[in-house]
């Protein structure tokens, strides 16, 4: 099946080609959904054919390269179309595919009765083709295709909806400002790819990273190139100081939102950082710059998610900050507890997305959690998955949240610091408090919307079966990487299985001080008792004191403010960039460096070129004799040069 | 003339065997079945892809063709690669030709003769076959005759039009001027060394008694031949006057086929006659004293900028196509002027895909001709409204001519300026930089009337589903060499080679 790894590729292409260009004719809705969700369904099963055939290989073959044909050739750069299997691309293809699959099949039924069905289907699979190519390229080329290809699906898709309001604009301003912070991240990536070019002559995964590892390119080269990929990856991943985008990427579809903005998409930049995880363990600086950015990202999107009404919003804050861990793990070294974290995030924070998409489409498009309540016996598997899911990112000893969040807080302390840990546990408190606060305003507590107008119903079993799915996942998802103090000595079976390609990191970063399990369960205690005190706390509040909450936000009405609008960065970014940025390009680049300079230089050439090509055309003025006169007059020039030059 | 062995004519001459004999078969196909235009049509593709498929076939073989005897072992033919690509180019590029007369509007009446027509172009192709084969001074000549003929009478084949006669008239004196200078250069040359076959005339080169200013004349003189059929500055005066008032197939025939010839005998003409080796680093080294290297920039660069400064003026399109061919000639040459194995290959990939793109923008303004009954810039108005299919064919042979990825265009111009910098020639390849921004005005000019201007009138131009498969059989190539180009330059590479070097 490894050999067939392109077909992943190839027929979400062909799925998005039918649907794209035939789309419009189809029009049945049944057909289309299948057409799109079968080929990420197909996509899942090969990429599972090739997970079992490289289990079976031994450890040290399993990384191989697929090579369709050469792209191109210039000089001593040799660009392939080549795919590169190994435990990490594979991991992530299976994630891709698999919460893909479910949401492509979740969103026939959410996207019943829309004008646009098959358009939303096309770019779906368009989504996947590009994702796919993200994870699987071979090369720094064919990452960056799909990094340009996935922020082009999610403009679209955040912009799907591009006639209707959001918020203070529109859907199509949210779009296009999704696409330009990603174009500033792009941008320090691209500068990274050159870099990296310049440094090793070659931009083929293997080739580089085996450069790199040998030594010999000193460490200032490794800083500059990791900066500039990581400044790639927090434009993709939202991280401080890119992290704008995410909230407002809400205004898609929600199922867009789980698939995107949660599950995948955002996750690239952490794939990236540990796909290229020599150069960050060469460069210990950025290692730090990544865990700083990491932990603070962390810190303040749960503390905005504290206050938010709007139940998507909450959930974006909540990626972020999530994804902010991810960082965190990559920074202090642990590359495979980040990618976990990718993997068990992705089943609960999707599970978490469609919940909330189903309670919406009950509540007729409501998406303020101030007028829900009382849901639980109107939406009885929405409600039961979503607690799972609710669970499960609140680190609920035995969920998959649990499993993944704990190793990552316990590398922060052992790799890092005990200050790191503090942060980082104070995060998952608030985690578990926002996530019951959502929870119980949601489905506990009365009624508060309006029963002449809404009727709360449970969604049909196209969207409810993918939400149990995603539900069995969120709870046993999180067993294949049980970490070793309850499985013993290499028990940890991802850990294991990611080994391979983290090892060159590894070896280069520096050995950490050996730390008892007596340390490792007093923490885990520590961080897992506050959640659940968090979670009761918060639930108790919400669903039955709800007056202690309106108090307690009036008395600290000022640091309520502040987080409620999200402290004020969007505001800051528009009077410290935005608003300098357009004046300068209004006094000075256009009224003085555009109109006067640019428009003078070019108009002043074009008016040059216009007086000599006017007096050419004259030349031909359609008399054959002076056409051999001035031919004759060229000859005779031609041969005086001929003799002179004797 | 020794030993002429039949075995090897078949084996070598397979496309110019299949020409030559397609000649006759045509013009008994027209005595029989004269009425059944469609019938003849038919036999001429079918013989045109017989030619291809040969020459695909002889594709890496080398060898001489008629022997001069005496123990003297050049021949009057070389075949070899870089022959076979120009014939490949130049029979594809017939093979379209044909299909644009099927379509055309001014081939529709009773008073266009298919089997003349055709017999005609065979003959034009033939002499290009045999042109870019020729290794003899004599050969070379008279198949520039046979293919200056041929379109002599082409340019002016719609019988009782004023505009198409003239063009014809033109073409002639211009034609007999240049190629009787240029016969009075082989004579020259004949004198000079007492032979007319090129491989034997550089062997008398290496000798230093060469008298270097009769010399230099007389090649002058032979250029200029050659430059006419290239149309390069300062031999360019006919090109818009003949492209503009030709019928639209034979404009765009002329347009490539017949340069692509130039340019093979060019590149023969130079590298056979006054290279004295190719090094290992891919430059030919001259031992001549005065720099032709110089003279082929100049030319080409005067070529690229006339070209370009005065479509800027045109408001008929297929005239302003004419100056944009000249301004293409311009790149041509100066890919071959940086004498070396890059820029062969550069010449190559330039033209295959010049092919493509300037058929396809002749051919998409001659569906609009083909309703309009003029080529003005103005019956372009509006074409993205009214025919989408149609003018974002057009935009993407415009975009692809003005050289902007991701087109084959820029692929085409990408390896040239890799070239250039390869031979260390900055000014130029900034020179053409500068030219390639100036195109970018007029051929933009003509997408935004497309698209940026309301129609006057409210004429549909409606196309046929079968002439639009065709155009997007043109576009397809571009957009696909835009991306992946690679199989396109592995290929030209193979075709680098010329015999003897």
């Amino acid at each position: 099946m490894i050999d067939l790894i392109h077909f992943t590729i190839i027929i979400p292409l062909v799925g998005f080609l039918i649907n794209g260009l035939l789309g419009r004719k189809i029009k049945n809705e049944k057909v289309i959904g299948a057409i799109g969700s079968g080929a990420v369904g197909i996509a899942f099963i090969i990429a599972l054919g090739a997970l079992f055939q490289l289990l079976s290989l031994p450890e040290s073959e399993r990384s191989q390269v697929v090579t369709l044909f050469n792209w191109f050739s210039v000089g001593n750069l040799e660009i392939n179309f080549a795919y590169l299997v190994d435990p990490l691309s594979i991991t992530m293809a299976l994630i891709v595919t698999g919460v893909g699959f479910l949401i492509h099949v979740y969103s026939i039924g959410y996207m019943h009765g829309d004008k646009g069905f098959w358009r939303f289907f096309t770019y779906m699979n368009l989504f996947i083709f590009a994702m796919m190519n993200l994870i699987l390229g071979d090369n720094f080329v064919v990452l960056f295709l799909g990094w340009e290809g996935v922020g082009l699906c999610s403009y679209l898709l955040i912009g799907f909806w591009y006639d209707r309001k959001f918020e203070k604009g529109t859907v199509a301003q949210a779009a296009k400002k999704a696409f330009i912070v990603n174009r500033i991240g792009d941008f320090g990536f691209l500068l990274g790819m050159f870099l990296i070019y310049l440094t090793f002559d070659s931009l083929n995964f293997t080739e580089v990273f085996s450069k790199a590892a040998s030594g010999a390119v000193p460490e200032a080269t490794f800083t500059l190139i990791a900066l500039f990929l990581f400044i790639g990856a927090t434009g993709k991943s939202a991280q401080i100081p890119l992290y704008v985008w995410l909230p407002d990427a809400m205004a898609g579809p929600t199922p867009v939102s789980a698939l995107i903005h949660a599950a995948t998409m955002v996750t690239a930049g952490v794939y990236m950082v540990a796909r290229t995880s020599i150069i960050f363990a060469s460069a210990p600086a950025i290692m730090t710059v990544v865990v700083i950015v990491g932990i603070l990202t962390a810190f303040f999107a749960a503390t905005i998610g504290l206050v938010q009404n709007d139940i998507k919003k909450v959930l974006a804050y909540s990626t972020v900050s999530q994804l902010g861990y991810m960082f965190v793990a990559c920074g202090v070294g642990a590359f495979s507890a980040g990618i976990f974290h990718v993997m068990t995030h992705a089943f609960f924070k999707a599970l978490l997305f469609l919940g909330a998409g189903s309670v919406i489409h009950g509540m007729h498009e409501e998406q303020n959690i101030q007028n829900y309540g009382g849901l639980k016996k109107h939406m009885p598997v929405t409600y039961l998955t979503f607690i799972i899911a609710a669970f499960a990112i609140s680190g609920f000893p035995g969920l998959s949240g649990f499993f993944s969040k704990d190793e990552i807080l316990w590398y922060s302390y052992s790799n890092f610091s005990l200050g790191l840990w503090i942060i980082a546990a104070l995060t998952a408190v608030m985690t578990a408090f926002y996530m019951f606060r959502l929870v119980s305003l949601t489905f506990f507590g009365e009624e508060r919307f309006d029963h002449h107008k809404v009727h709360p119903h449970e969604s049909p079993k196209v969207m409810t079966v993918p939400l149990m799915v995603l539900a069995f996942l969120s709870v046993f998802g999180g067993y294949i990487g049980v970490p070793e103090l309850f499985s013993g000595e290499g028990g940890n079976k991802f850990h294991h299985w990611l080994e391979p390609v983290f090892a060159a990191a590894n070896g280069r970063l520096a050995e950490n001080a050996e730390h008892s399990h007596f340390e490792e369960i007093l923490l885990m205690a520590l961080s897992v008792s506050a959640a659940i005190i968090a979670m009761w706390f918060a639930w108790k509040i919400f669903t039955t004191n709800k007056e202690l909450a309106e108090k307690t936000s009036n008395k600290f009405k000022g640091l309520y403010n502040i987080l409620f609008n999200k402290y004020f960065v969007d505001e800051f970014y528009e009077k410290a960039v935005i608003s300098p940025i357009n004046k300068f390009s209004e006094g000075f680049l256009w009224k003085i460096a555009d109109v006067r300079l640019i428009d003078g230089f070019v108009n002043g050439t074009a008016g040059l070129i216009d007086n000599i090509s006017g007096t050419i055309k004259r030349l031909q003025n359609g008399i054959a004799q002076f056409y051999a006169v001035i031919m004759m007059t060229g000859i005779a020039i031609i041969l005086f040069w001929i003799i002179f030059s004797l | 003339m020794g030993n002429i062995i039949i075995n090897d004519l078949w084996s070598f001459l397979k496309p110019e065997i299949f020409i030559a004999g397609g000649i006759f078969i045509i013009l008994l196909a027209d005595l029989v079945i004269r009425d059944n235009r469609k019938a003849i049509h038919f036999t001429a593709l079918i013989i045109l892809i017989a030619a291809f498929a040969s020459a695909l076939l002889q594709m890496g073989t080398e060898s001489f063709i008629f022997y001069l005897g005496k123990g003297n072992n050049h021949g009057l033919l070389a075949v070899d690669p870089m022959s076979t690509f120009i014939k490949l180019i130049t029979i594809f590029s017939t093979i379209l030709i044909v299909i644009f007369t099927i379509t055309s509007e001014e081939f529709k009446g009773s008073k266009f003769k298919s089997g003349e027509f055709y017999t005609l172009l065979f003959g034009m192709l033939l002499g290009m076959l045999l042109l870019s084969s020729g290794a003899d001074l004599i050969i070379i000549y008279v198949s520039l005759e046979l293919l200056s003929l041929s379109s002599y009478v082409l340019a002016g084949f719609i019988a009782g039009s004023n505009r198409s006669s003239e063009a014809s008239l033109k073409y002639v004196i211009y034609g007999a001027t240049s190629s009787g200078i240029m016969l009075f250069g082989i004579s020259i040359l004949y004198g000079l060394t007492g032979t007319t076959n090129l491989y034997a005339i550089h062997t008398i080169l290496v000798s230093p008694h060469v008298n270097y200013l009769t010399l230099g004349l007389s090649i002058l003189m032979i250029f200029i031949g050659i430059g006419f059929k290239i149309s390069a500055v300062p031999f360019h005066f006919w090109t818009p006057d003949v492209y503009e008032g030709s019928p639209l197939p034979v404009t765009a025939y002329l347009s490539v086929a017949s340069k692509a010839a130039g340019f093979a005998l060019l590149i023969r003409f130079i590298k056979v006659g006054f290279i004295s080796s190719v090094g290992t680093n891919g430059f030919w080294n001259f031992y001549e004293n005065f720099d032709w290297q110089l003279f082929l920039i100049i030319l080409s660069i005067a070529s690229m900028t006339v070209g370009n400064l005065t479509a800027l003026w045109q408001n008929n399109v297929k005239r302003m196509l004419a100056y944009s061919s000249i301004a293409h000639a311009g790149y041509m040459l100066l890919a071959i002027a940086v004498l070396s194995e890059k820029g062969m290959l550069a010449f190559l990939v330039y033209i295959a895909i010049y092919m493509f793109m300037n058929l396809g923008a002749f051919y998409a303004v001659m569906l609009v001709a083909n309703k309009k009954g003029n080529e003005e810039i103005s019956s372009f108005a509006g074409l993205g409204y009214k025919n989408p299919y149609l003018a974002f064919g057009l935009s993407i042979f415009l975009i692809s001519l003005t050289g902007i990825p991701p087109t084959g265009g820029f692929i085409g111009k990408l390896y040239l300026f890799i070239a250039l910098l390869d031979g260390d020639m900055y000014w130029p390849a900034l020179i053409a930089l500068l030219n390639t921004v100036i195109s970018l005005y007029y051929y933009v000019r003509i997408i935004k009337e497309m698209y940026l201007t309301k129609a006057l009138d409210d004429t549909t131009i409606e196309t046929s589903k079968t002439e639009l498969t065709f155009m997007f059989a043109l576009v397809a190539p571009i957009l696909v060499f835009g991306i992946y180009f690679t199989p396109l330059v592995n290929f030209c590479t193979n075709f680098v080679r010329i015999l003897g070097f």
